[in-house]
């Protein structure tokens, strides 16, 4: 299989050449395949969500190289990262960060602004995206109104509505009973089916664990550790 | 004298804008000296992110230059009052004759912003942004020109003596003058009228040429033509245009068509005029950029856009220009 | 440009949404505008006022000069005038001031024949015996008669003298007129005690207008001791003084913008954490930086629009409805009488256009560098909640 992300020695230093110089990752080597799913696992700290952030093209590395589909992404400009985020990934955050004040349907339309789709097609890819989600119902509440299990849907929701190949969430189960992760991870099989590259980092042995993970990097002091790879 | 409206909302906008340009340029010294690609330092993103702040500064500041041109030349109209012998914009620009350098070094300013601006859209559409050193370094060098402007304006204010007996229109575009304007207006209509319809028509012919090939040698070409068809124009607008837009064989004021009296037809006309000189410099001033591939792939994208902007400004302004001449009852050439 | 447009979209309901944040601010701007619109407003209508009355002026009048003074001309200086070639006609004038201690106010008492222009009688008709009068309608509302009633003037001698009021006239739109009082002009030359050979100055009506300079060369040539004033140069020092007038209000004025620019700053720079996580998110989910710029240049002008077209409103309710209550006091040193007008409603493209740009710009300039500090927000921020 192809592989879609190639990581070559990748180093993210923060707050270098200062008295609180943290190297949260260091010169990490890994290759992602098209169509795999991915777990980062590793203790609090030890540099998965740091990982997952240059992985998602969120930020720049302080050395090594990303190749996203050939393309060497860790020296773009910042304009062309946010490019590539709306239009390679979709993102799940650990605390779903969607706008409170706005709609379902106004949420899930974000990430469309910046395309060239018009206002009324937005619309219908979003209600698309919703009605695959069975959430069309609730297309007018407000994210206030909702329910943690629902915010969770609505926030996949919106990362998909772009159809992006790439898949990253962020400790996607920290907020949810075990009920409700085991549909996560049964929507999560479905995308992976229809061909989506899935990267999760995540504590919890229920995900990584699951047989929908195909390999495991284990990450201790921003190294990669030899671990269990499944 | 300063007190009036439109002087201090001139100045202010002016101190302002020069301010913001003296910053704007403290922080492209500083990317001159600091920029690097190839760095990924905390640093170098700083600097990246500092590039935006400029681009806003700058197309504020362009905004403000189109604004500040238009309100320049009206409120020149409006103080004419103030001077005994002055009856519209030339009067008061005459009663003082710093004006017209005034309105020289706004008209190149405008110029020079546009460039700038439509140069650092380019850049920034490239991965490379090959052109952070030559922007940054013409962002430096323009930032005098603003302060220039600021000085001669307030030169041209506070040197304005509402005792001045001063010479209008009617004797600075006469035909009897000795100065350039009035060998404008004194220039026989047949052969000006050739001249600017020669100029003009080989500037359509080559900007056709140009949608249609791709060669480098009839950008070029373009560019000449679009900086000769300018003062052409202008130099037509004072010595015939006028005539058929204020139907009378006398009046060449390149200003009063931007008064209300004439339906603000003006500034369609200088808007057209001003478009087709900018867009058709445009690809000429690129051509050299595209040794950059990057750059090049990206004029390549917009220079049809450019090509074809400036195709509709110079047909607005022929409309216009030529309209009042074709189908208006005045008639200038006894045939 | 879809995408500009849309943004515009989101731009706008994103500001529905904080309504009551932006409630202030616009209150604040729109307030500062109506301030300086009414000042501009004001000046320019009382400047149209003033060259509308002055249109009706007299091509060219002529003083006497003595001592460096103002003084009374001899009326056979007319007959001099009257044979210059190029001279329609010669009026001699008589008008002169009067001062009245009750109302602490100068009325301008003026001859039958001795005025220019159309007067507009409300009522009534003008005097047509040394024993009548008739009064612009500020004079009227100051002492309060009306037709039938006296008007009594001191003279010089400290003797009252008793004028029937027969006719009242408008000062509508017309300030000139306001403080006028029309006394015959054999009444007014007793009142002033002025000789029959004398008069204040003189009208003279030129046949053709271009030739008003040359003439006024030519009375100065043969009548050393006057000073000839050309219509024109009336109109100029009315300009001037407009203008100056103006100025010191507008400098009041921009006093106010500079505490607004101060106040929008710090609008602009406290921005709630709220919204700088919002911007994070918008950027993480791939915005880019020029998107949320837009959002907020687009911001930055619905806000100032809004304002603009509030604030317009208000400066033309209060000075063309209500009569500028809160300038008039700035004015008061011109004319007592001043109160009592109402303005023809006049605003060009011109006053709107300097308004727009004494206000948008420095607010513009203001919110810039706050814009595009939330604008660069890291999106990494957003990973770690
Ligand atoms: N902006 C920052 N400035 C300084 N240090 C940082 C910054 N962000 C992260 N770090 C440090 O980098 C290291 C890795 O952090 P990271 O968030 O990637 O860990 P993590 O594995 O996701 O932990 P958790 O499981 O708690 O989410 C930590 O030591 C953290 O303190
Ligand atoms: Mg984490």
């Amino acid at each position: 299989m192809s592989s879609i992300l190639i990581v070559e020695q990748l180093s993210r230093i923060y707050h270098r050449h200062q008295p609180d110089e943290i190297a949260a990752l260091r010169e990490i080597s890994l290759q992602i395949s098209a169509g795999e799913v991915v777990a980062l696992t590793g203790p609090s700290g030890s540099g998965k969500t740091t990982l997952l952030s240059l992985l998602g093209c969120m930020s720049r590395p302080t050395s090594g190289n990303i190749q996203l589909r050939n393309r060497n992404v860790s020296k773009l400009p910042e304009r062309f990262l946010a490019q590539i985020r709306r239009e390679t990934f979709g993102f799940v955050f650990q605390q779903y960060h969607l706008l409170r004040d706005l709609s379902v349907l106004e949420n899930v339309m974000l990430p469309l602004y910046p395309s060239n789709q018009p206002l009324g097609e937005m619309k219908k890819t979003a209600i698309k995206i919703l009605e695959q989600f069975e959430l069309a119902g609730m297309m007018k509440k407000k994210i206030k109104q909702l329910s943690g299990g629902e915010q969770q849907r609505i926030a996949i929701s919106r990362a998909l509505v772009t159809n992006p190949e790439i898949i990253i969430a962020d400790e996607p189960t920290a907020h949810l009973d075990s009920e409700l992760s085991q549909d996560l991870l049964q929507i999560l099989a479905k995308l992976n089916q229809s061909g989506k590259t899935i990267i999760i980092a995540t504590h919890d042995p229920g995900v990584y664990q699951s047989s929908l993970i195909q390999r495991r990097f284990n990450l201790r002091h921003g190294q990669l550790v030899e671990g269990q790879s499944s | 004298m300063i007190l009036h409206p439109g002087i201090l909302s001139l100045l202010c906008g002016s101190l302002i804008t020069f301010l913001v340009m003296l910053f704007a340029s403290w922080l492209g010294v500083r990317i001159l000296l600091r920029w690097d690609m190839e760095s990924s330092s905390e640093e170098q993103l700083l600097l990246e992110r500092k590039t935006w702040l400029i681009s806003t500064l700058l197309n504020y500041a362009l905004g403000f230059q189109v604004f500040s041109a238009v309100l320049f030349v009206f409120t020149a109209e409006d103080i004419h009052q103030l001077f005994v012998g002055a009856m519209c914009a030339t009067g008061s620009l005459n009663a003082n004759l710093v004006g017209w350098l005034v309105l020289l070094v706004k008209g190149i300013l405008l110029f020079a912003a546009a460039f700038w601006v439509v140069l650092n859209r380019l850049d920034q559409r490239t991965e490379d942004c090959p052109l952070v050193r030559p922007k940054y370094l013409a962002l430096v060098l323009v930032t005098p020109l603003v302060g220039l402007d600021l000085y001669l304006q307030w030169l041209y204010f506070s040197g304005l003596q509402p005792e001045v007996i001063t010479s209008c229109c009617g004797s600075l575009f006469s035909a009897e003058g000795e100065s350039v304007a009035s060998e404008l207006a004194g220039m026989p209509v047949k052969q000006s009228m050739l001249l600017f319809f020669l100029i003009l028509g080989s500037y359509l012919i080559i900007l056709v040429a140009c949608i249609i090939s791709k060669m480098a040698a009839l950008r070029h070409l373009l560019f000449i033509a679009s900086v000769l068809m300018f003062f052409v124009s202008i130099g037509a607008v004072i010595s015939f245009i006028s005539l058929y837009i204020y139907q009378m064989p006398s009046h060449h004021c390149p200003f009063d068509m931007l008064q209300a009296n004439y339906n603000y037809i003006g500034y369609p006309l200088y808007v057209g005029l001003f478009s087709a000189t900018l867009y058709g410099m445009l690809p000429g001033i690129c051509q050299p950029l595209r040794k950059y591939e990057s750059l090049q792939r990206e004029i390549d994208s917009v220079e049809k856009q450019w090509l074809l902007f400036a195709l509709v400004g110079v047909l607005i302004f022929l409309a216009i220009s030529c309209g009042q001449m074709l189908f208006g009852s005045f008639k200038l050439l006894g045939y | 440009m879809l995408r500009q447009l849309k943004i515009l979209e989101f731009t706008l309901s994103s500001l529905l949404r904080r309504k009551h944040k932006n409630l202030s601010l616009i209150a604040v701007y729109t307030f500062t505008i109506a301030t300086l619109g009414s000042v501009l407003f004001l000046t320019h209508a009382l400047k149209l006022e003033a060259t509308g009355s002055l249109t009706t002026a007299p091509d060219l009048v002529i003083q006497r000069v003595a001592a460096g003074r103002h003084d009374l001309i001899p009326t056979k200086y007319a007959e001099v005038i009257k044979k210059l070639p190029g001279v329609e006609s010669v009026t001699p004038r008589i008008w002169g001031y009067y001062y009245d201690s009750l109302i602490k106010a100068n009325l301008t008492l003026v001859g039958t024949n001795s005025h220019q222009g159309k007067l507009d009688l409300l009522e009534g008709r003008l005097p047509n015996n040394p024993k009548e009068c008739a009064i612009g309608i500020g004079v009227s509302k100051a002492f309060g008669p009306a037709i039938g009633d006296n008007l009594v003037l001191e003279d010089s001698k400290k003797s009252r003298i008793v004028f029937s009021i027969t006719g009242i006239f408008r000062a509508e739109s017309n300030l000139l007129t306001n403080d006028l009082v029309v006394l015959q002009e054999m009444a007014l030359r007793d009142f002033f005690t002025m000789s029959p050979q004398l008069a204040t100055d003189l009208v003279v009506q030129v046949h053709n207008q271009r030739e008003v300079k040359t003439l006024a060369k030519k009375i100065k040539y043969h009548l050393p001791d006057t000073r000839p004033i050309t219509r024109e140069e009336i109109l100029h020092t009315y300009d001037t003084l407009f203008n100056w007038r103006s100025g010191m209000m507008l400098a009041v004025a921009v006093a106010a913008l500079i505490a607004f620019c101060i106040l929008a700053w710090d609008k602009a720079t406290g921005i709630s954490a709220e919204e700088k996580q919002e911007i994070g998110i918008l950027k993480a989910i791939g915005w880019e930086t020029s998107d949320v710029l837009a959002v907020k240049f687009w911001e930055g002008l619905v806000i100032s629009l809004t304002s603009f077209i509030l604030g317009i409103l208000a400066a033309w309710i209060h000075i063309f409805v209500f009569g500028a209550p809160a300038l008039v006091p700035l004015l008061k040193g011109w004319s007592v009488l001043f109160p009592e007008f109402q303005l023809t409603p006049a605003v060009d493209f011109y006053q709107i256009f300097t308004l727009a740009f004494l206000t948008i710009v420095p607010y513009l300039a203001c919110t810039v560098i706050p814009s595009w500090k939330t604008a660069v927000t890291d999106p990494e921020h957003v990973m770690r909640g």
